[in-house]
């Protein structure tokens, strides 16, 4: 048992360590310090451990440290209950929450990497690995959910004893969940795969997280006596069911069934099979509409084509999103009728709170999916064809392609803009007439940047090889740090009038030095990664 | 005219994959290119083509009014694995290029004739390049590599993977286009290579060398080539 529990660390370990090492050579210049035979350099590897243990003390207490932050204390402020029913609220939430929890998340019947290698291609005794292994993840649990506990249920005037069971009754459920699909196995057959439930069981699920938070919202809670009856049962029947884990014989013919249907898997295993379906996806969103033509001429004839047979992808979303961008103005203009008092929050958030509008144009806009569109299934073919990268017809294609991705882009933000002004007039004005333009000019401004940004990025960076992945560390890098920027503002409190200007001016300097960018080192840049 | 290649190189994290290359291709021939899994040949291609940035050297072509650099539309380059924009239908990818390419096309012919000369049947022609089948995919990467007449055409592995008609026909079509240009064959079929083509050069060390065919019969060529490229697995 412990020479299994030690090879199947050192397994993980070693892909965990050279995944480790892979992804710093991925990094932008740190990865010209680092030489390609990194994986056999002593110093780098202790890093590369270090960091691997790391990860297995991240993986006991992060996901549970937000789950208790977010799913259980986050979710009693929204209620506004008395104090005094802390305790009793913090347990219902718990018990419900984590009965959930176990469908959803078992361990067994996740079918991960590690355990193909250790099992089907190193050939490891199935049954044994699975135990050692399966167990470790339950004391994983047990000390995760333990330390929780304690950390946010005292806060909340839980009890010793009411903490106590909460890691068994968790484990317990998880355990319990497991039996069940074990037992399940042997008598139909069917193998659980937990990243593609059924609808019965996602049907579950919804249940419990329904009486989780619907409950308490209609005012009912389980009392704290039926929560602790409850969580004893949990813990009760993990116990019980510990003999089927220790009795059941199938474990590798089972694993094989569970490796051989799980897509998941495959696209963990196998880049190419990933890229692949990646590519698939991509091909099914070209339209077969055969009344589909164009009379146009050279590149405006090309660029029609891909822009007529892909509105399923660029289009549509658009349209929708403007859709929903005036419904919720016409709600809110109701809204002020009926709650008066409405109109003076709005206004106050629409002089103030201009530069929230960057995430939202960030979230809103198509520009990621639009080029990944181009270079899947345009670019990525025509790249390999000389007369393609000739530096007069890259810019061409650039300078057509900014115009439809701003086109895009524009049709939500147009209506953003307009409905930040009716909303603005409609819920008491403003003295500076400039307002109302700074708004729609301002938020017009942020949706070119980003649609520049993102068509700079894919022509200056040319992030994808010959199989469509993305290769380059830099563009992920950048992508990052535009997410970052963009939620960093949602900090910053400016009046509209400043920011609004401020954003104008930024964006055009911006777009100015893109477009000198590209038309300077685009027809270096513009070519597939090899 | 002549394609010269001088003093080509390329190294990827520190391994040097083509050393300071210098050959010369003629005219009106078909070399094929033979090397080891790994050789370089692709890279070769690839430098020549302009998707990767050679470390040293240069190629140009020498023709009776002096030298030139290689510009991108001197070169067709024909992959194993066809590429075509999926998006679109044969006749629309063939328009498109036939429309940028206005000025350059000499006796420009219809559509439908291009379609025929690479014996693409008439009900495939406006279906998507998404639905086209290889050897479709093939005929229509090869067609577009070969309307506007390019100096140099690079056939990286072609024929793999076609069915024999296809590929008959597709070898066929490479011996009347040979003439006026200088036509570069990648394959690892070494039978292939000796009936299609009327040199062969060997990518070994990093280096182009010409197998030398005087005197010997197939079975004495083929057993040169071969011990040539053993003598790099044995270096």
């Amino acid at each position: 048992m412990i020479k299994t529990l030690r090879l199947s660390f050192a397994l993980k370990n070693t892909y965990r360590v050279n995944g480790i090492l892979y992804a710093i050579r991925q990094i932008p210049v740190v990865k010209k310090a680092v030489p390609a035979g990194v994986y056999q350099v002593h110093g780098f590897k202790i890093f590369a451990n270090v960091l691997s243990a790391l990860w297995e003390l991240v993986t006991v207490f992060l996901g549970k440290l937000l789950y208790f932050l977010i799913m259980i204390n986050g979710a009693m402020r929204l209620y506004g209950l008395p104090p005094e029913t802390d305790p009793q609220l913090f347990l219902h939430l718990l018990v419900f929450l984590s009965a959930g929890g176990a469908l959803l998340n078992t361990y067994m019947f996740n079918p991960t990497k590690d355990k193909y290698y250790a099992m089907i291609l190193l050939g490891m005794d199935a049954r044994s690995y699975t135990l050692v292994n399966y167990f470790y993840a339950v004391l994983k649990v047990v000390a995760g959910f333990g330390f929780c506990s304690f950390l946010f249920a005292f806060p909340k005037g839980c009890s010793l004893w009411q903490c106590l069971p909460i890691p068994f009754f968790v484990a317990g459920m998880k355990m319990s969940v497991s039996a069940y699909a074990l037992w399940d196995y042997e008598k139909k057959g069917t193998v659980r795969d937990e990243n593609k439930l059924s609808k019965y069981s996602w049907g579950i699920v919804a249940v419990f997280l329904a009486a989780a938070y619907g409950l308490p919202a209609a005012g009912l809670l389980i009392p704290a006596p039926v929560s602790m009856i409850l969580m004893l049962l949990g813990a009760a029947s993990g116990l019980l069911f510990l003999y089927k884990f220790l009795t059941f014989q199938s474990y590798r013919a089972m694993y094989k069934e569970l490796f051989s249907s799980a897509p998941s898997l495959s696209v963990q295993l196998d880049n190419k099979a990933a890229i692949k379906i990646q590519q698939e996806q991509s091909y099914k969103s070209i339209s077969a509409d055969k009344s589909i033509t164009s009379s146009r001429r050279g590149f405006e004839y090309l660029n029609e084509l891909f822009i007529k047979r892909h509105r399923k992808i660029l289009w549509r979303p658009a349209k929708k999103v403007t859709a929903v961008i005036c419904a919720l103005t016409a709600g809110s203009l109701m809204a002020f009728r009926i709650v008066p008092e409405f109109k003076e929050t709005v206004n106050g958030v629409l002089m103030t709170s201009l530069p929230y509008f960057v995430i939202v144009m960030y979230s809103l806009n198509r520009g990621t999916s639009f080029t990944r569109a181009l270079f899947i299934n345009c670019d990525h073919s025509l790249l390999t064809y000389s007369f393609y990268k000739q530096p007069q017809f890259i810019l061409r294609l650039f300078q057509i392609r900014l115009r439809e991705i701003i086109k895009v882009n524009l049709l939500p933000a147009a209506m953003i803009g307009a409905g930040l002004a009716i909303l603005l007039y409609a819920s008491g004005g403003t003295d500076n007439p400039a307002n109302y333009l700074i708004l729609i000019v301002s938020v017009l401004c942020m949706s070119i940047f980003f649609s520049v940004h993102y068509l700079m990025l894919y022509y200056l960076l040319q992030p994808y090889n010959a199989g469509t992945e993305i290769k380059s560390g830099t563009y992920q890098l950048i992508l990052a740090v535009t997410y970052i920027v963009s939620y960093l503002l949602l900090q910053v409190r400016l009046p509209t009038l400043m920011f609004g200007i401020m954003t104008i001016v930024f964006c055009i300097l911006y777009c100015i030095i893109a477009s000198i960018l590209v038309y300077r080192l685009a027809p270096e840049t513009f070519r597939i990664r090899m | 005219m002549e394609f010269i290649i001088e003093h080509l190189s390329k190294s990827y994290d520190g391994k040097r994959v083509l050393r300071d290359i210098d050959f010369a291709f003629e005219s009106g021939k078909i070399y094929g290119l033979l090397g080891r899994n790994g050789a370089g040949k692709t890279t070769l291609f690839n430098c020549l083509n302009g998707d990767i940035r050679n470390d040293t050297g240069r190629f140009y072509f020498k023709t009776e009014e002096g030298i030139r650099d290689a510009r991108p539309e001197d070169i067709g380059y024909v992959l194993s694995t066809p590429t075509v924009p999926e998006f679109m239908t044969g006749r629309e990818f063939l328009k498109f290029f036939m429309d940028i390419h206005e000025a350059a096309i000499r006796e420009p012919k219809q559509l439908d004739e291009y379609f025929e000369y690479m014996s693409i049947a008439r009900e495939d022609r406006d279906k998507l390049l998404k639905d086209y089948s290889h050897g479709m995919k093939n005929k229509m990467q090869m067609l577009i590599n070969i309307i506007a007449q390019p100096n140099l055409l690079l056939l990286d592995e072609p024929l793999t993977s076609l069915d024999v008609v296809v590929a008959e026909e597709m070898k066929q079509l490479l011996r009347s286009l040979k003439t006026g240009r200088i036509t570069i064959f990648s394959t690892h079929i070494m039978d292939l290579a000796l009936d299609l083509c009327d040199e062969i050069v060997l990518l070994n060390h990093g280096e182009l060398e010409t197998v030398d065919k005087s005197d010997l019969d197939v079975g004495g060529f083929k057993e040169r080539i071969i011990a040539a490229l053993r003598e790099e697995e044995n270096d």
